[in-house]
């Protein structure tokens, strides 16, 4: 850096979130010794339209080469201050977060100051050495796969080939609907009746079979995965088409024939049906299909088919596709309620789920819509409902959330039972009623109708004589009770499906806790996921109702057409190969786990999307031919130099590399108000294999008291990190460093508190340590 | 007409009896306690709530009231820590352990002491031959209750145990005035004697 850079420094205050507690006039004091800083303004709110025009302003007037932000957190905020400081380049700017990771954390207001002047010199010096750069285009294949043809797929499908994408949805079972076309009837919002589902769902359906571009594959599943630069080269197994569909006429012979039962799935096991069998009379499609694992291959059926479609040496077939982006729209599945044996299941033939009570009343339902009690065959005189199983539970194999609609299932299903048989009695046992919204008109309209509330959880269920008896609280007198019923019905949790699981993780897409589908935010991006190209949306998200996962899947659409059509422009921070140096030895391809490099015609590509700029490879080049763009060696030891340049002569300080999850939680720590020490000095790096020894030797003998490096260590490259920093230790030791001057220690985006209890050891270590 | 109880603001404090119970040195860290909503779960599994004016959940209602006179009253002395109530629960919360907290916070008052001096015997027993041994006073019940083959067994227990080659179940002398040594400092021979204390003070 021969020349003098012109650089603009501006102070937030954040309405006091700063100011309170830094000084800000003593860092204006001391920056304006600085040559190359040639205007330091201070705005009380600088995200707001008067802060762009100060910027912008001083940027015309001053001839400013590079701009530094003190503020709060680039995650949240670098975004609009990226664009205030037009005319310049983008990327000619940093943001120290004095905010979240300083005035946030630091008691004492002098200490708040001097960190906050640390931090700050840090991204003077680090700016200088900022290139200016562009976003990368990249273009999207015009192609999708969906996967699962619930509501949501089905959905989400129909949107994106009516903006004239080619969509191919698949379905891991030999008909589409999901769980609506289960469940008989619909509650809809701001209508005091119950819908028949099949009715709305219907047209939806039809929509999708004559749509030319969606191709409908039943029977299949996703196998594999991989990422090919902006698009997915995907391989998919469909069953083996027992059933010939373009010979299949429907006409049902091969079912009367077939000699073999197996449970009935559509209708909940209450009854059996043929190995050989139709779904139900209107599935789609309505070939007939054959369950493999059932059927004894005695033949019976190949002899009575008129048209010769069975072929029972079908084999499987797999499908490979590229698509430009992936749907995940897997949905869920219900809580085996058998985990709550106490509940009765399955050893009480007359306890029921709420989807088993669904399929009684449903008129194409094994009893064609009569209500019986299954042991008896009878119209029960009470039915019982049970809610809560296996959600707000955090007992094992239960589920910490509320399951969101099965207030509004049993309200349902009681007011249905009610409409149909008024003499018989149904009391619903809950904790809360939880009707948000215009559902809580139903409810008042249930409640009137004469359905019975008992406010308790009950915990048991027992068999006396011809009927079971439910042992509950009525919690609201004190009442110990027990209620004699003919039938009980439990409303089981919604949960993550096994296909969205397997889904998950053929994808590489990170769950939950919960084991749903991660969304890239849960708040502010709730359809799209970690990995670029890949969404979410429906049950496989987390448990909704038909409403907000028809919503959802209409947004999974929008913003696949936004990459489609607006095409997609990825941040510049990734690797770039200097061709002159490479080998072509491929160590780097081997090692990089987001598969974003490839060979390509004797040259290695980088994928623009796939590629994080971790700069995992940097080493893993024998010929040093690999860099970041934008993130240099020097760049980054300028940000340790900038960090200890006005360190007092008493002042302990620790520079902490955190990883981009580190980072995370300790703006977590500044958001909650958690004190930490103000030695800690934060860098974040995109991976902590960034950090070189040089780095840290640099640090070191230059002023800092201790290195501290965070690590997300839930990667694979975890155990390779973490012998390398033993390897560092050892280097520190032959240069005659305390290698206990460097520290590693996990990092966890809600553990914080953990993260800030480190810091203050490490720091007290540190003192004992220096006297 | 009952009286209306007027709740004063400003008056919210970790000084109040749930996080007293948090607090305390039984109470795991995770108990759920403040996460409690009234469900009534563990009431309706508990035997103690099935055959007695005992509430389970009523327990925690009053503790999370602030209600101090649960500490005296002798509902929270039905529990027997079968533990159902702690298995059930569906926020992590343990009405059987709370008990346990309220029933020490009761003994370092009087009126839990007076709940206990009669079990004062064990402690007698325990101090004079370092072993868990069923005070004297309990045998009459004990051959109601479990027949003559127990008693027979009490008879012929030496003569039985040496048939088996077992040793002595006693302790050796030095094991005896280590375990003495041990109760002394622990402060278990102090506690005994004042919460025998409380029977002269009655």
């Amino acid at each position: 850096m021969s020349e003098k850079n012109r650089i603009g420094v501006f102070l937030c205050h954040c309405g006091g979130n700063i100011s309170d507690n830094v000084d800000l006039d003593y860092i204006e004091e001391r920056l304006s010794e600085n040559d190359e800083i040639c205007s330091i303004k201070h705005h009380e709110n600088l995200c707001s339209l008067e802060g762009r025009n100060i910027i912008k302003d001083q940027i015309l007037r001053q001839d400013l080469d590079r701009v530094v932000i003190s503020a709060c957190s680039k995650i949240t905020h670098g975004a609009t201050f990226q664009k205030y400081i037009k005319p310049l380049n983008p990327y000619l700017f940093e943001m120290p977060n004095v905010r979240e990771q300083c005035s946030w954390v630091t008691e004492n207001k002098q200490e708040s100051t001097d960190k906050a002047l640390s931090l700050i010199n840090s991204a003077v010096e680090s700016v200088k050495y900022n290139e200016p750069l562009k976003k990368i285009p990249t273009s999207v294949k015009n192609s999708v796969l969906v996967i699962g043809a619930g509501i949501s797929g089905i959905t989400t499908a129909n949107s994106l080939a009516k903006q004239g994408m080619e969509v191919t949805l698949i379905e891991k079972r030999p008909a589409v609907g999901g769980a609506m076309v289960q469940v008989g009837k619909v509650f809809t919002p701001d209508k005091m009746s119950e819908d028949c589902a099949a009715c709305l769902l219907n047209p939806v359906i039809d929509e999708m079979v004559h749509n030319d571009n969606i191709t409908l594959l039943t029977n299949t599943v996703l196998e594999k995965s991989t990422r090919n630069s902006g698009n997915f080269d995907v391989i998919l197994r469909k069953k083996p088409d027992y059933v010939n569909p373009d010979k299949c006429t429907s006409c049902g012979k091969c079912t009367e024939s077939c000699p073999t039962f197996a449970p009935d799935e559509w209708n909940e096991g209450l009854n059996d049906r043929k190995a050989i069998y139709k779904p139900f009379p209107q599935a789609v499609p309505s070939t007939y299909t054959l369950d493999d694992e059932s059927c004894v291959k005695c033949g019976a059926c190949l002899n009575v088919c008129p048209t010769n479609a069975i072929n029972l040496d079908a084999i499987d077939e797999i499908i490979s596709l590229t698509v430009g982006s992936v749907v995940i729209a897997s949905g869920h599945q219900r809580f085996d309620t058998s985990k709550r044996p106490e509940y009765g299941h399955p050893f009480y033939e007359d306890v029921l789920s709420q989807m088993q009570l669904a399929r009684l009343m449903g008129v194409n339902g094994p009893t064609h819509g009569h209500l019986q009690v299954p042991s008896t065959g009878k119209v029960p005189r009470r039915v019982v409902m049970i809610q809560c199983v296996g959600s707000r539970d955090q007992m094992p194999e239960g589920h910490k959330y509320c399951s969101k609609v099965c207030c509004m299932v049993a309200l349902k299903n009681a007011n249905l039972i009610h409409s149909h048989y008024p003499d018989t009695e149904v009391i619903i046992c809950y904790t809360d009623i939880r009707t948000l919204g215009v559902y809580e008109k139903y409810y008042k309209y249930v409640q009137n109708n004469g359905i019975k509330f008992v406010r308790g959880r009950p915990g048991e269920i027992a068999r006396e004589d011809d009927h079971m008896v439910v042992r509950v609280e009525d919690t609201l007198n004190r009442d110990k009770i027990e209620i004699p019923t003919d039938l009980v019905v439990l409303s089981a949790a919604l949960e993550s499906s096994e296909g969205t699981i397997e889904a998950a993780k053929t994808l590489g897409v990170p769950l939950t806790e919960d084991k749903f589908v991660k969304e890239k935010h849960p708040k502010m991006q709730p359809v799209s996921t970690d990995i670029e190209g890949i969404f979410v949306c429906g049950t496989a998200q987390g448990p909704k109702d038909i409403t907000d996962s028809i919503i959802q899947a209409n947004t999974a659409a929008t913003k696949i057409s936004e990459l489609v059509n607006g095409g997609l422009e990825v941040e510049p921070f990734i690797a770039t190969i200097n061709v002159k140096k490479c080998i072509l030895c491929g160590n780097c391809i081997e090692n990089c786990r987001y598969q974003a490099l490839t060979m390509y015609h004797n040259s290695i590509r980088v994928g623009p999307i796939a590629c994080t700029g971790c700069g995992d490879c940097i080493v893993t080049c024998p010929e040093e031919a690999i860099s970041i763009q934008g993130q240099s060696d020097e760049k980054l030891r300028a940000s340790i130099a900038g960090l200890l340049k006005d360190k007092k002569e008493d002042e302990q300080v620790i520079i902490a590399f955190l990883d981009d999850i580190g980072n995370v939680s300790a703006n977590n720590m500044g958001i909650n108000r958690v004190d930490c020490p103000s030695s800690i000095r934060i860098i974040n790096v995109p991976f902590i294999n960034r950090v070189k020894y040089s780095h840290i030797k640099y640090a070191l003998t230059h002023g800092a008291d201790g290195v501290f490096l965070g690590e997300y260590p839930d990667t694979p490259k975890h155990n390779e990190i973490r012998e390398n920093v033993n390897i560092m230790k050892k280097h520190l030791e032959e240069d005659g460093i305390n290698p206990e001057r460097l520290l590693i220690h996990s990092v966890f985006i809600p553990y914080f508190r953990g993260l800030a209890n480190q810091f203050k050891e490490f720091d007290e270590e540190l003192q004992i340590l220096s006297k | 007409m009952t009286k209306l109880n007027r709740r004063e603001m400003g008056n919210s404090s970790e000084e109040d009896l749930a996080h007293r119970v948090l607090k305390d040195i039984k109470a795991p860290s995770d108990l759920g306690l403040l996460r409690c909503v009234q469900c009534g779960l563990c009431t309706s599994m508990c035997p103690a709530s099935r055959h007695s004016e005992y509430d389970a959940r009523e327990i925690i209602k009053r503790v999370l009231d602030n209600d101090e006179s649960i500490i005296d009253d002798e509902i929270i002395w039905n529990c027997f820590y079968c533990y159902t109530c702690h298995s059930v629960c569906p926020v992590g919360n343990s009405v059987c352990e709370v008990n346990q907290i309220l029933r020490e916070m009761a003994i370092q008052k009087d009126v839990g002491k007076k709940q206990i001096e009669s079990f004062m015997s064990f402690a007698d027993s325990y101090l004079a031959e370092g072993l868990g041994i069923i005070p004297e006073e309990y045998h009459g019940q004990l051959k109601i209750d479990y027949g003559k083959h127990w008693e027979n067994l009490q008879e012929q227990l030496q003569d039985i145990r040496e048939d088996l080659g077992l040793e002595s179940m006693y302790l050796l002398p030095e094991a005896k005035e280590s375990v003495d040594k041990t109760l002394e400092a622990i402060g278990f021979k102090k506690r005994v004697q004042e919460i025998k204390d409380v029977r002269n003070r009655k």
